[in-house]
């Protein structure tokens, strides 16, 4: 970790500072501070304090650095994509870091990389969802989530800036499915009852959908809330054209609920207030069928990706606890799709 | 009742030692990595006294499923009945209601069993009381 006070040496950081001075028409560019942020199994983020002399920049900026970290995982955008992704979100009014500087430039970093506003706040799932102090009003943080999520949703193709980037897909559930199918075809053993939720999603994939820009991983853990009002979503990675019901099964589904398992609206309160927000920019509320279509979906879709995590344990050569962790979770992923395709509990 | 520890009892007491002894000597920063070490090892003693069990059972319930089928592996393998298993799924053999009940109360059974190894703690109370109890 390279964490230094005052101005920071190093060879990454001199090649930021340089890449820097010629992004923002800088005179000189000092980096104060370089820092990788905790967690991100998938992308990193460096705390990245700045002092610009000179041009448009010029000041003291309080930033984060996004990058790849050493493997991916296959359902992940790059981080050009993401930025794109992110420039919409923002002229849409969605709440969101302020995308600033993209480097496809690999010389720099030797990944691509991308700077961007840093927002206050905590973002921990299990922390919102048990401390009282940090959410005071956990109706009113869901109905902004709610609100919040419709204004991604209101994105529609075609746009210029994503269609490069971004595929449109011609039936989302169905390609879900197939998608998932071939993930869990890479691997070494089989799932049944993934098997089972996959099939079940097969035969029951609506007929209707539209498509919208999506988050895809639209969830408590992945947005920064500050004085219990939301700050900004997070992790934009996976957002592409879908359906939009999939974020709100995501969002609801009982895997992201963390330490509020019996609290249908991620953990913090109950659905309603959420779907009431996104009503209120959305005008449309989804019916109970649906919701319970797309949280047996999301819990496939976490089964898939927990299971990636866990090969990279096993056969990627990157030897983790965390990652070895994360792969026994499949079982009770395994448990909630069987018990909502039921009609147990949600 | 044994003479000396077996693999799962020396595993809950090096869990109790490390969460006892070490976890309140570490910095706060090493707090997370010892509770997923603590995590890592009542799984281990979990499935060690559970998972021969669960194994066996799942594999007996797949060759039941799979008897008319004509489907079913010449082998008592669990992992090659979980493959036969799978194809059936996708090939819609199970999509026939009565089937598909007797699939889906299996599958419930067996997911049910291989919770209890890996987070009991997401077990319903129903499921949950009718799990082996463990620390």
């Amino acid at each position: 970790m390279e964490t230094l006070g005052a101005a920071v040496a190093s060879p990454a950081v001199t090649a930021i500072e340089r890449w820097l001075r010629e992004t923002t028409q800088a005179d000189h560019v000092r980096i104060a501070r370089y820092e990788k942020l905790p967690g991100g199994a998938i992308q990193e983020n460096w705390m990245l304090d700045a002092e610009i002399g000179g041009g448009p920049w010029r000041g003291r900026h309080e930033w984060v650095l996004r990058t790849d970290a050493v493997s991916t995982v296959a359902l992940s955008r790059t981080r050009a994509q993401e930025f794109a992704v992110l420039r919409v979100a923002e002229a849409a009014g969605v709440c969101a870091p302020k995308p600033l500087f993209l480097c496809r430039d690999k010389s720099v970093l030797q990944r691509e990389f991308f700077v961007m506003q840093r927002l206050p706040g905590v973002a921990q799932g299990h922390r919102l969802t048990r401390e009282p102090a940090l959410v005071p009003d956990g109706a009113a943080l869901l109905h902004t989530l709610g609100a919040n999520l419709a204004r991604i949703h209101a994105i529609h193709p075609p746009m210029p800036e994503l269609d490069d980037v971004l595929r449109v897909p011609a039936n989302p559930a169905l390609e879900s499915v197939a998608d998932y199918r071939g993930h869990l075809d890479q691997l070494d053993d089989t799932y049944p009852a993934l098997e089972w939720g996959l099939r079940w999603c097969e035969r029951r994939a609506p007929e209707a959908f539209h498509i919208t820009l999506i988050h895809r991983d639209y969830r408590t853990g992945n947005y920064l809330v500050d004085r219990g009002r939301l700050c900004g979503v997070l992790d934009w990675e996976f957002a592409g054209w879908g359906d939009p019901h999939e974020d709100l099964g995501w969002f609801t589904a009982r895997c992201w609920r963390f330490s509020g398992a019996e609290r249908e609206g991620g953990g913090i309160a109950s659905v309603e207030p959420f779907l009431d927000g996104y009503e209120s920019v959305a005008g449309t509320r989804m019916s109970r069928a649906e919701l319970t279509y797309w949280q047996i979906m999301a819990h496939l879709r976490w089964a898939v990706i927990a299971l990636q995590q866990a090969q990279r344990h096993m056969a990627g050569g990157e030897r983790s606890l965390e990652l070895a962790l994360t792969g026994r979770i499949v079982h009770e992923l395994e448990y909630e799709v069987l018990r909502l395709i039921a009609g147990g509990d949600r | 009742m044994r003479d000396i520890s077996d693999a799962a009892d020396l595993m809950t007491t090096a869990r109790e030692a490390l969460l006892r002894e070490l976890l309140p000597a570490l910095p706060v920063e090493h707090r997370y990595a010892a509770l997923m070490i603590a995590n890592g090892m009542a799984i281990a003693a979990r499935e060690h006294r559970l998972g021969t069990d669960a194994a066996r059972s799942e594999a007996a319930r797949l060759r039941n499923l799979l008897a008319d089928s004509g489907r079913s592996p010449a082998t008592h393998d669990l992992s090659a009945l979980r493959k036969a298993a799978a194809a059936a799924i996708r090939a819609g053999y199970f999509d026939e209601p009565a089937r598909a009940a007797a699939l889906m109360t299996d599958l419930a059974h067996t997911a049910e069993a291989w919770v209890a190894i890996s987070n009991p703690k997401a077990l319903r109370p129903a499921a949950r009381a009718a799990s082996t109890p463990e620390a």
